[in-house]
């Protein structure tokens, strides 16, 4: 068992950008809202936890997902990441859908940081994952979105990195391929490796995480075992919720 | 801690560590090969001639010109054609790796946004692109070059480095342009009125030595006219280049390729923010 993962801080000051949703208001003319997308958040994850993520819409999950993988540098803070780290936080990122799902399979694993000969060993499991059978040689604009979603996950589960991310992606495909994502989450659950996992199925964080943080506002509300901060998240949202409907008698 | 630590901390400008930026570039070059076959793929899907397209486009763009040279000037010959040919083509790969690469970030949000990559990756791809359509062009050429009977000589092995030289400067085209179009989107409009220009500026229509004395003193500043000028000596007149000629074409391809890299590399971790 390693013992060590990741130590992160930060917090956004005077700085007009950290946030693809700032896009809207970028372009070039006037920089003046601030959003505080993370605000002194520190978290250490080590290797052997399944950390999930919770808290509403633009709590600054996803921009904490970023600023881990590298993907947003943060303006205040460091972050430490020892091993590879692996990125899910959509589905079927270097998709190409004019190509065929084969290819496809190739430009994904390529896309997130495989070999060429990593895919070709375990393209047969990738294929058999996915359940698309002689499917996978057709076009991927001819796939519906549910057989676009499982391919793309297959090929995201075959990764294996020391750390992986993953934003909310298991909400794909049909009930039963939904189960057998979540076992293959259960099945990179391993003591050298450390999961976080961003999510709104609450159910799903409780049953796979052995820790739980929730974030609000870009701030760390709470961190702890899964139940606890559920249930704390729960009240809270249900507290918000009794108080707006209040407001509308 | 046997294991690789990697550390991200708030942005400043300057250089990203670069043995581990060139690294982590060097281990997706599969990628990059990759991803640019599918582009390709993608951008002659659907169309009845497919690959034989890449072929066809300059060789038609070529015809087309030669008619307007020949309505135009009055009286045309084969070496003409040849040199108009030659020239067109090598001009296409830096139009290409210019329009390829000017939309490379924009339009690659989605692989920005949710992987961690080195994203000078997508220009290069674009500029790789624009040498895949090259290829099969320079092999047309060589069989035009046969037909209509222009010179041999061992001087065309000139031909190598001056190629090198057309690269550097797509590539770094293509960075540089890429990064610009970050931050003011309306390049992406502007270039095509851009290339047109560079196209009549530089010796393509016309050859160098039909052009005036202060007119070719004015030309220094256009960063392909003697790249073109030596590309036609040396394939179609079987000539040497002239060495000022290939001085000012590397001078230029390696500024503009240090300076896109440097604009890129330094602004590059903003980018997903500014999608």
């Amino acid at each position: 068992m390693k013992d060590l993962g990741l130590t992160y801080t930060t917090s956004i000051d005077k700085k007009p950008t950290l946030k693809a949703r700032l896009k809207t208001l970028g372009r070039g003319k006037k920089h003046t809202r601030i959003v505080r997308a993370l605000n002194d958040v520190s978290i250490d994850v080590h290797y052997g936890t399944v950390l999930g993520i919770i808290g509403s819409n633009g709590a600054g999950k996803s921009s904490l997902m970023r600023v881990i993988s590298g993907i947003v540098p943060p303006t205040q803070g460091r972050v430490e990441v020892y091993g590879s780290v692996s990125t899910l936080l959509a589905l079927g990122v270097g998709f190409n859908p004019s190509m065929t799902g084969r290819d496809n399979v190739y430009l994904g694993g390529l896309a997130a940081g495989m070999t060429r000969e990593e895919i070709d060993a375990s393209f047969d499991s990738i294929a058999e994952f996915s359940e698309l059978g002689e499917s996978i040689d057709a076009p991927m604009r001819t796939y519906s979105s549910g057989m676009y979603a499982r391919l793309a996950f297959s090929v995201a589960a075959v990764v294996e990195p020391d750390i992986l991310i993953i934003d909310e992606a298991l909400s794909t495909g049909d009930a039963k391929f939904k189960e057998k994502s979540l076992n293959r989450i259960k099945e990179l659950r391993t003591a050298d490796r450390a999961l976080i996992l961003v999510s709104h199925a609450l159910a799903t964080i409780e049953d796979i995480c052995n820790e739980v943080i929730w974030l609000n506002m870009g701030k760390l509300m709470m961190r702890g075992n899964p139940s606890e901060v559920i249930a704390a998240y729960r009240e809270f949202v249900d507290a918000r919720k009794s108080a707006s409907s209040d407001e509308d008698v | 801690m046997e294991k690789p630590v990697v550390v991200y901390e708030p942005f400043r400008a300057g250089l990203p560590p670069m043995r581990e930026y060139m690294r982590s570039l060097w281990s997706r070059r599969t990628f990059i090969a990759e991803f640019s076959r599918s582009e390709l793929r993608e951008q002659n899907y659907g169309s009845v001639f497919g690959q034989l397209w890449l072929v066809l486009n300059p060789l038609l763009l070529s015809g087309v010109y030669f008619l307007l040279i020949y309505v135009i000037g009055g009286s045309s010959d084969s070496t003409r054609f040849g040199h108009l040919t030659a020239s067109l083509f090598l001009f296409y790969l830096i139009a290409n790796s210019l329009t390829g690469g000017v939309k490379a970030i924009t339009s690659g949000q989605r692989l920005i946004l949710n992987t961690s990559f080195p994203r000078i990756m997508l220009p290069i791809s674009a500029t790789v692109i624009a040498l895949f359509k090259f290829v099969p062009t320079f092999i047309v050429f060589g069989i035009i070059h046969a037909v209509i009977g222009l010179p041999y000589s061992w001087q065309m092995l000139w031909a190598v480095p001056i190629l090198l030289i057309a690269m550097i400067m797509a590539l770094g085209m293509a960075i540089l342009i890429s990064c610009i179009n970050v931050y003011f989107r309306d390049i992406s409009s502007m270039l095509p009125y851009l290339t047109r220009s560079l196209l009549y500026l530089s010796p393509i229509l016309y050859e160098a030595t039909s052009v005036s004395d202060r007119i070719r003193t004015l030309e220094i500043a256009n960063p392909i006219f003697y790249l073109l000028d030596s590309w036609s000596r040396v394939v179609v007149h079987a000539q040497a280049p002239s060495m000022n000629g290939l001085i000012h074409a590397s001078v230029w391809a390696l500024f503009i390729f240090l300076t896109g890299t440097y604009f890129f590399l330094s602004r590059e971790r903003d980018f997903a923010v500014r999608l």
